[in-house]
């Protein structure tokens, strides 16, 4: 006899063992080093074609718009995008429009500027945070000296090789905007849409859907998604890192949730056909 | 009545007009106004952190003061964000009102120790949380709700390295599903969203709405 009470205390029950599946299954592919090739998505090879396709010494402005809760999946595409910038002789310009964010950007930018080499100022530029968002996107579009007169190191942005030749936003080429909110929206409207430059885009998963709209009507180049468009990037740059390392523990994972889904439908179907029946 | 409603409102009027012509006059005396605008907006918008910071503290005083359920962490919330502004002004080993170093201060070690595994970690359950949900909500009750089940798995399971080492199909189909009938009911939600972004910032800019200034719509 099913009386409320014990449908919540099943409830309750499958929810744990779902949980405890999860968990181990994770945990295991973790643990164990296992190799699984990637096929890049055509929207992630659009991404990297587009900054095969800019001369060396181009700059390249990179917005990293997310805080540590959102590192895990933005963090490694993030890594692999400096890292091919670099590669490639461009001049990152480097900023987020998260303050919680400032401090990822900071490792991240140094990190992959003592790989290649490169010198703050010189090769590549660091400006941090502003608050403002659209408005300051706008400030940007102005005078981008303007809007951010100093570095995060405090030097004056005034004649800094790195900027040469960047008044504003409309001097810039390409953009690619990595977010785990609504910032690449605000980049389309308040910054591509207006001065001119072409955008792609990184993001969690869960938002990646929310953008293909702007993907038809090319206002995206490219859309890097979740961990699996940084396994994406990281295997057409060569250098495969934390993005294809996740890939096995992501494929287990989504395979036992698709596992688990069928199995539920199967024991409801069996548990209803009896009743039917009898009915 | 004059300085709490027809002021305000006068100005709101006025601004936004302003805001919404000067997209239209390619004069540099348009130009000027819209740099001079947006960067009094980046100012008002560095004041409103310090609201959101007091409102935050603010809430969670009142939780502890009332003892409501879970006010023990609201006394963490104290501790972290007190700790974090004080390691931030002293900042160490360079000392208060020193520029950002690129050897790290004690701030960033915190920050890059306990702030971002702490988030980190709160992030990863919601893995867990969807599971649990997927494997609650997606049952095949009626033709609807197996369409829906049928597009999660092909999706789900088109985004995996996996499905393309057994066959193209998979990822193929996901990006059909995706670049289809997902395009076309977020077109339909993006539509819908901005064109009730439009009549609420007519009925602001006319008066008709004007909730913002608190006390109700009257």
């Amino acid at each position: 006899m099913s009386t409320p009470e014990a449908d919540l205390r099943r409830a309750a029950i499958a929810r744990r063992v779902v949980y405890l599946l999860l968990a181990v299954a994770i945990v295991a592919t973790t643990l164990v080093p296992t190799e699984m090739k990637v096929v890049p998505s055509p929207l992630s090879r659009k991404v990297y074609d587009r900054l095969e396709a800019m001369p060396a010494g181009s700059p390249i402005l990179f917005s990293f718009d997310y805080d540590p809760s959102s590192k895990e999946e933005l963090y490694p595409m993030s890594l692999a995008l400096l890292r091919h910038a670099f590669r490639r002789g461009l001049r990152p310009i480097v900023m987020t429009h998260w303050l919680n964010g400032v401090g990822l950007c900071k490792e991240l930018v140094e990190r992959t500027a003592k790989e290649a080499g490169k010198e703050s100022g010189q090769d590549f530029v660091f400006l941090a945070y502003k608050p403002g968002g659209s408005n300051l996107l706008l400030n940007m579009g102005e005078s981008l000296k303007g809007a951010f007169d100093k570095d995060f190191y405090g030097k004056p942005t005034e004649g800094m090789p790195a900027l040469k030749g960047v008044g504003s936003l409309r001097d810039i080429p390409v953009v690619v905007g990595i977010a785990a909110g609504g910032t690449t929206e605000m980049l389309i409207a308040y910054g591509r849409d207006r001065f001119g430059f072409d955008l792609g885009a990184g993001c969690t998963a869960v938002i990646a859907p929310d953008l293909y709209p702007f993907l038809q009507s090319d206002q995206l180049f490219g859309l890097l998604g979740g961990l699996r468009g940084a396994a994406d990037y990281e295997t057409l740059i060569g250098r495969p890192d934390t993005g294809v390392k996740g890939m096995p523990a992501q494929s287990v994972a989504h395979i036992l949730i698709i596992a688990l889904v069928a199995g539920a439908n199967v024991y409801v179907f069996l548990i209803r056909r009896p009743r039917r029946k009898e009915a | 009545m004059l300085y709490k409603r027809a002021i305000p409102l006068i100005i709101v009027f006025v601004m936004g007009l302003l805001a919404f012509v000067h997209e239209f006059v390619p004069h540099p005396l348009s130009a000027a106004f819209r740099e001079e605008m947006t960067t009094w907006f980046r100012i008002i918008g560095g004041f409103g952190m310090f609201i959101g910071l007091y409102s935050l503290l603010h809430m969670h005083a009142t939780r502890i003061r009332r003892k409501q359920l879970g006010w023990g962490y609201s006394l963490f919330v104290f501790l972290g964000a007190l700790g974090m502004i004080v390691l931030g002004l002293v900042n160490e080993p360079h000392g208060p009102l020193g520029s950002a170093p690129e050897d790290g201060t004690v701030f960033d070690w915190f920050y890059m120790n306990v702030q971002v595994p702490c988030g980190a970690t709160i992030f990863s359950l919601l893995a867990f949380f969807m599971a649990s949900a997927a494997f609650r909500t997606f049952r095949a009750r009626n033709l609807d709700a197996a369409l829906l089940l049928g597009a999660a798995v092909i999706v789900m399971f088109g985004r995996i390295p996996l499905s393309a080492m057994i066959s193209d199909v998979f990822p193929q189909a996901a990006d059909v599903l995706l670049e289809y009938p997902n395009l076309a009911a977020k077109r339909g939600i993006l539509l819908g969203i901005s064109l009730g972004a439009i009549s609420q910032s007519l009925r602001i800019l006319f008066g008709i709405e004007r909730s913002y200034l608190g006390g109700g719509s009257e």
